[in-house]
């Protein structure tokens, strides 16, 4: 009856094998990691291991782990080694494959080779064919590794032989770049690294279903990684461009940080500052809180608490999620036209604040929304028993439960906003400026309609994100201008990062203690 | 204390009649007020204050005397706002465009050939793309822009996103999901500006260097940027779906004895299909509509480039073009920045109702056991 | 229901099984619980044996000293009030609580006489061997015939992808013939053979609950897990799966864990009681621990004076 083979419950694990594939994974980590800082340039073929030459050194462990990786494909085939792979590694692998060998013969055939497009096109399908056809036959062990394998080997004897040096030079028709050897030799290793870590990995957990999760898990882990470490390495990176300007003349005692405190001076004696810049912000930010979050907090409590699932809520679910879907520069355009003729004619603060007031309701209003729902109906319940109308219970237990979640919505939406550029290009501006804007201070009664005046509010103000696009266009190459500007997006990273933060942790917190 | 009747009919009906005129009254004024606020406002006038006041004198009292009603109110109209807000935007954006929009008709759309289809003529050229001295707007090399960055970056966030998604919500352990997340979901909050600014001071000097590019600035390089930006979001909204499927199911194909790596592939992933497929259209959408830094990064220039597959040089995108040209830019010339304007906002609406059908479609096939 | 003895005519009888004539015997029972409780005496080897099984989430115990053989080709039913770890010595027995990250477990479990918590062992292989049915239906949201081929196409039983038709390795009839198998030995192939394309998520609970069990068969496991596979389920599709239980019993070993006491004497061979605590209070043939339990406690829980 049983189609499945029996195969052994208990597995022993410590083998030749074993330490051979750790081994190749092993060196593949090293080698990776080393291509890939070196596609940054950071190191370069000049950089010399032990008296070798970077690449050389990294081609070598190529090689070797190539020949490592054919001998475990070898060693399973021929009972070597005590694996237990399946019939084919699947058509899938036999087709990615397929494709690398058609992309490398191809590029050979027409560069190497000097074959026409007839030639290379030809050459090209007849290797890849071949590959997919003869991996979708092999064995699993052997379909996995020699490919790999024999790949990491022609890409290491090729460095290493000098067929591809730094000078190397491909220029592809039809694309105005150079692929250049020193972006080539570490690209080409990387890849070849990761597959044949790939096979390697395979190999030590002896093929089959487990074989290929480990593989698997071993590309997922790599990228995730990768991943974070791209996007940790950019904020360190702008950090320590942006500190040292950012800090220019700071002391503790007595208090003193000029690139906060001051404004744009254009004089070469006193220190530039963004102070204007922060005050706008934080002016946006208050005007676009005001104007967005009641509304959507009240749309919120309407959807959830009063609203009957209907066509009127289908249709603000709609304008919900367009609204939310708008590119930003579409609500720039949208104020350009709307709001700036009405208020004054000209690019005005308030017509920033009433602009990310717009685009900071709908991200409030879903957010709420799922606190308002997440308030278990228990309490509704509870509070409508004790003969309490609907508006009180919702006043007094649904909100006071959901402010939470509704906070850090408002808390993220803020963080969102407050790194708006393209809006505020078309409805504010506002340079480089010394002065900041006095809001408070500007506020007038005036006889005719609308009887409140606020010069501050009606002209443009500066802000950070648009004071960073202000520097790039004012020119970068001026003297300290790009340290200006690397200050600058230092500051506003902390500033938005900072709401981001804030909100993410408030967001846990509360989490947690509502599942405690 | 004495008790208050229960019922009382004749006492009850007058009371309410009494509170009902009143409520009304308050309601028909308050919405007068309001209306008349929106027209006056609409139509450029100072004296939109005077019926403002109304409605605030209005709210307040309601707010005063019936409370609970004049609460349903406020949020009545905050709900209805959205759909005003996303009318107005539309019907502004819209108008604005018109002009261009009616000078080139189909041609907004046309090539320097005319687009021929069996010898009819869908298309009529268009002397140039884009020409403010002539008043000639074409705006397929931005839209070619705009698709080969989008491209790129779906090509770039979508697969890496996903598969750092699955490592997160099925593979890391809990200390490091618990970690990582949170450090993800505030890497998303990066500005773009920042990204442009980093691309255009140190990048696009790397690629020109690097590469030995013809030129600064490429559409490649904003594709590249615009998807590294979009992959946060992509991992965090990905994570969610995932970890969002019941674990019932994952179990139930453990039990079987399949690897866990079988599992999230043929289960797992399946099943959060829709919420995964939302996270990468929302991508899709951010790469589309994303404007500093194909602003900051591109050389601008509004021709398709040569050949056309060239990704290293120079084109314009939607966003890119708005952002760059509205300084100068006033009479036939802001309007034809509008029909660029348009075009963004259809596509983003289609797409994000697109997302809202799949979702919506995905959740009624796995309904039916969860 | 007609040759389903037939088609399982060579259960997996012939493996070997390991000497544990030698296997330590535990000495610090419970003093409330003698040995001659829980000893129960059968012919033949156990297939499943636990000795000395303790289980803890965090500080919290779950299962305390454990000791139990259970015979194969027989029903086994663990029956207790709620919270007495029944579920979780069900999922120790295919380690499905290594799963679960807080869960600590100690003791020894052998399936064949093999420890299944030894280093090296193939989980895999394993949960293949020892197959498990969940409380409430769980069908993947994929077809019928997908949820039944599931199992043999991912182990690679049945090679129906394109490359194997390509390369006429072609297994279509043998699927064909695993999902009507495990279809008729789950008593609803007549239920839904005109419909294997459709959806699993459109048949109702105890149809799904059956596919789950069919879905296990297909594998061709030796032990099948129920954990209360019946709880979410009405009456009628209850008899039929309990129907379906007592005949899946001559081919298969089934531990079924279950908080109907009815059932338990209906359809089991031996029943163990767990009480609160996480403690093994009786073990033996259902007839006699229902007709006269040894322990007093027993006697009150089955007589419904607690639980």
């Amino acid at each position: 009856m049983s189609y499945t083979a029996e195969s052994e419950l208990v597995v022993d694990n410590t083998s030749t094998a074993e330490r051979l594939a750790s081994a190749v994974v092993g060196l593949g980590l090293v080698t990776f990691v080393f291509s890939l800082v070196g596609v940054t340039q950071v190191v370069t073929a000049e950089t010399t291991i032990l008296g070798i030459s970077l690449y050389d050194f990294l081609a070598g462990g190529l090689l070797l782990m190539g020949v490592g990786t054919v001998s475990l494909g070898i060693g399973s085939r021929t009972g070597v080694f005590n694996t237990s792979p399946d019939a084919t590694p699947g058509a899938v692998t036999a087709a990615l494959f397929g494709l690398g060998a058609f992309a490398l013969a191809g590029l050979v055939a027409s560069q190497s080779l000097g074959l026409g497009t007839v030639g290379w096109l030809l050459g090209a399908t007849l290797v890849g064919g071949v590959t997919f056809a003869g991996v979708a036959l092999a064995p699993e062990d052997i379909g996995s590794t020699l490919p790999p394998g024999v790949a990491a080997i022609g890409v290491a004897v090729a460095i290493l032989a000098g067929i591809i040096t730094p000078a190397f030079a491909w220029e592809p028709e039809g694309f105005s770049a150079t692929l250049t050897g020193s972006m080539a030799i570490p690209l080409l290793l990387a890849a070849s690294t990761l597959v044949t870590m790939w096979g390697g990995a395979k190999a030590y957990e002896g093929y089959g279903s487990k074989g290929r999760q480990t593989a698997a898990y071993l590309l997922v882990g790599i990228n995730a990684v990768s991943i974070i470490a791209v996007l940790v390495a950019l904020l360190l990176f702008i950090a320590s461009k942006g500190i040292g300007p950012a800090f220019e003349g700071f002391s503790l005692v007595p208090f003193e940080w000029p690139f906060v405190t001051n404004g744009y001076s254009f004089r070469p004696e006193v220190v530039n500052g963004v102070f204007p810049a922060i005050m706008g912000t934080i002016w946006l930010v208050i005007g676009a809180v005001i104007t967005g979050v009641p509304v959507a907090v009240a749309a919120a409590i309407f959807l959830t608490e009063y609203a009957e699932q209907g066509r009127f809520v289908g249709a603000v679910e709609i304008a919900t999620n367009g609204l939310w879907s708008t590119p930003s520069v579409v609500y720039g355009l949208f104020g350009y036209a709307f709001l700036i003729p009405r208020l004054g004619g000209t690019t005005s603060l308030i017509s920033g604040m009433l602009v990310l007031g717009f685009m900071l309701m709908p991200l409030c209003l879903i957010t709420s929304r799922e606190a308002i729902k997440a308030v278990p109906d228990e309490y509704r319940d509870a509070s409508a028993a004790l003969g309490v109308s609907r508006w009180e219970t919702i006043r007094s237990v649904v909100l006071p439960a959901a402010m939470p979640g509704i906070l850090t919505g408002v808390i993220l939406g803020v963080g969102r906003i407050a790194g708006e550029t393209a809006p505020i290009l078309l409805v504010m501006a506002g340079g480089l400026r010394d002065d900041a804007p006095n809001v408070l201070g500007s506020f007038e009664f005036i006889s005719s309609p609308p009887f409140v005046a606020n010069d501050a509010l009606l002209e443009s103000a500066p802000a950070l994100p648009y004071q960073l696009y202000a520097t790039i266009t004012a020119g970068v190459s001026a003297e300290n201008a790009a340290a200006f500007g690397w200050a600058t997006a230092f500051v506003l990273l902390v500033v938005v990062l900072s709401f981001y933060a804030l909100g993410i942790a408030s967001r846990l917190y509360f989490r947690r203690r509502l599942n405690a | 204390m004495t008790e208050l009747p229960l019922f009382d009919l004749e006492t009850r009906l007058g009371r309410l009649s009494d509170v009902d005129r009143d409520i009304g009254s308050l309601a028909a004024g308050g919405a007068g007020c309001l209306f008349a606020t929106f027209v006056l406002f609409v139509l450029n006038s100072t004296l939109a204050v005077i019926p403002l006041i109304g409605f605030l004198a209005v709210t307040g009292y309601g707010w005063y005397a019936h409370q609970a009603e004049t609460a349903r109110a406020l949020t009545f109209l905050a709900t209805a706002s959205t759909i005003l807000i996303l009318g107005l935007i539309t019907v502004y954006v819209f108008v604005e465009a018109l002009p261009v929009l009616q000078r080139m008709g189909v041609r907004l759309f046309g090539f320097t050939e005319p687009v021929e289809v069996f010898g009819v003529t869908l298309i009529p050229s268009v002397e140039s793309y884009w020409s403010t001295s002539q008043h000639v707007y074409s705006l397929i090399p931005m839209i070619w822009g705009t698709f080969v960055t989008t491209l790129i970056a779906t090509a770039i966030a979508a697969p890496l996103g996903i598969a750092a998604a699955l490592f997160l919500a099925e593979i890391a352990p809990p200390l490091v999901r618990e970690t990582v997340k949170p450090g993800v979901e505030i890497l998303a909050g990066i500005p773009s500006i920042v990204y442009g600014y980093l691309g255009f001071v140190v990048l696009n000097t790397f690629l020109y260097e690097n590469l030995e590019m013809a030129n600064l600035g490429s559409l490649f390089l904003v594709g590249l940027v615009i998807g590294l930006m979009a992959l946060p979001t992509v991992v965090s909204v990905a994570d969610d779906a995932l970890t969002s499927v019941p674990d019932a199911m994952r179990d139930g194909a453990v039990a079987m004895g399949l690897t866990e790596w079988q599992t999230m592939k043929s289960i797992t992933l399946p099943a959060a299909l829709s919420g995964v497929s939302a996270a990468v259209l929302l991508g899709i959408g951010r790469a589309v509509g994303e404007t500093m830094a194909a602003t900051v990064i591109l050389g601008h220039s509004q021709v398709l480039p040569d050949p056309l597959q060239d990704v290293f040089d120079n084109t314009e995108t939607l966003t890119s073009l708005i952002a760059s040209q509205y300084g100068n830019a006033n009479g036939l010339h802001m309007n034809a920045l509008f029909t660029a304007g348009v075009v963004l906002f259809v596509t983003v609406l289609v797409l994000s109702i697109a997302a809202r059908r799949i979702e919506l479609r995905m959740d009624r096939k796995l309904g039916g056991g969860q | 229901m007609t040759d389903t003895s037939s088609l399982g005519a060579n259960a997996p009888t012939d493996t070997t099984v390991a000497e544990n004539a030698d296997r330590p015997q535990t000495t610090d029972r419970h003093e409330d619980t003698p040995d001659s409780w829980t000893d129960y005496a059968f012919e033949g080897e156990p297939k499943l044996s636990v000795d000395g099984l303790d289980v803890h989430y965090g500080s919290d115990q779950a299962l305390d000293d454990i000791s139990i053989e259970i015979p194969e080709q027989s029903v086994t039913a663990l029956i207790g009030p709620s919270g007495c770890g029944k579920s979780t010595f069900l999922r120790c027995l295919n380690r499905m609580n290594d799963r679960i990250r807080a869960a600590e477990v100690d003791g020894t479990v052998t399936f064949e006489g093999q420890d299944i918590y030894q280093d090296g062992l193939d989980l895999v292989e394993l949960r293949k061997r020892v197959g498990m049915v969940f409380q409430a239906p769980n069908p993947f949201p994929k077809s019928i015939r997908d949820n039944i081929a599931y199992g043999p196409r991912k182990h690679g039983t049945v090679q129906t992808d394109l490359l194997a038709k390509l390369t006429g390795r072609d297994d279509s009839d043998q699927e064909d013939e695993i999902v009507e198998r495990s279809l008729r030995q789950a008593a609803i192939w007549e239920e839904v053979n005109d419909r294997l394309d459709d959806n699993a998520l459109g048949l109702s609970g105890g149809q799904q609950q059956r596919l789950c069990i069919a879905r296990c068969l297909a594998v061709d496991p030796e032990v099948i897990l129920m954990d209360e596979p019946a709880s979410a389920l009405d009456p009628i599709a209850t008899a039929k799966i309990e129907d379906l239980i007592e005949e899946l019993a001559e081919e298969y070993t089934v531990v079924i864990v279950t908080h109907n006491m009815q059932q338990a004497a209906r359809i089991s061979d031996q029943t163990a009681v767990f009480l609160t605590g996480g403690r093994l209070v009786e073990y033996g043939e259902t007839d006699q621990v229902f007709e006269n339990p040894k322990s007093q406690r027993v006697e009150d829980y089955i007589t419904g004076k607690f639980g």
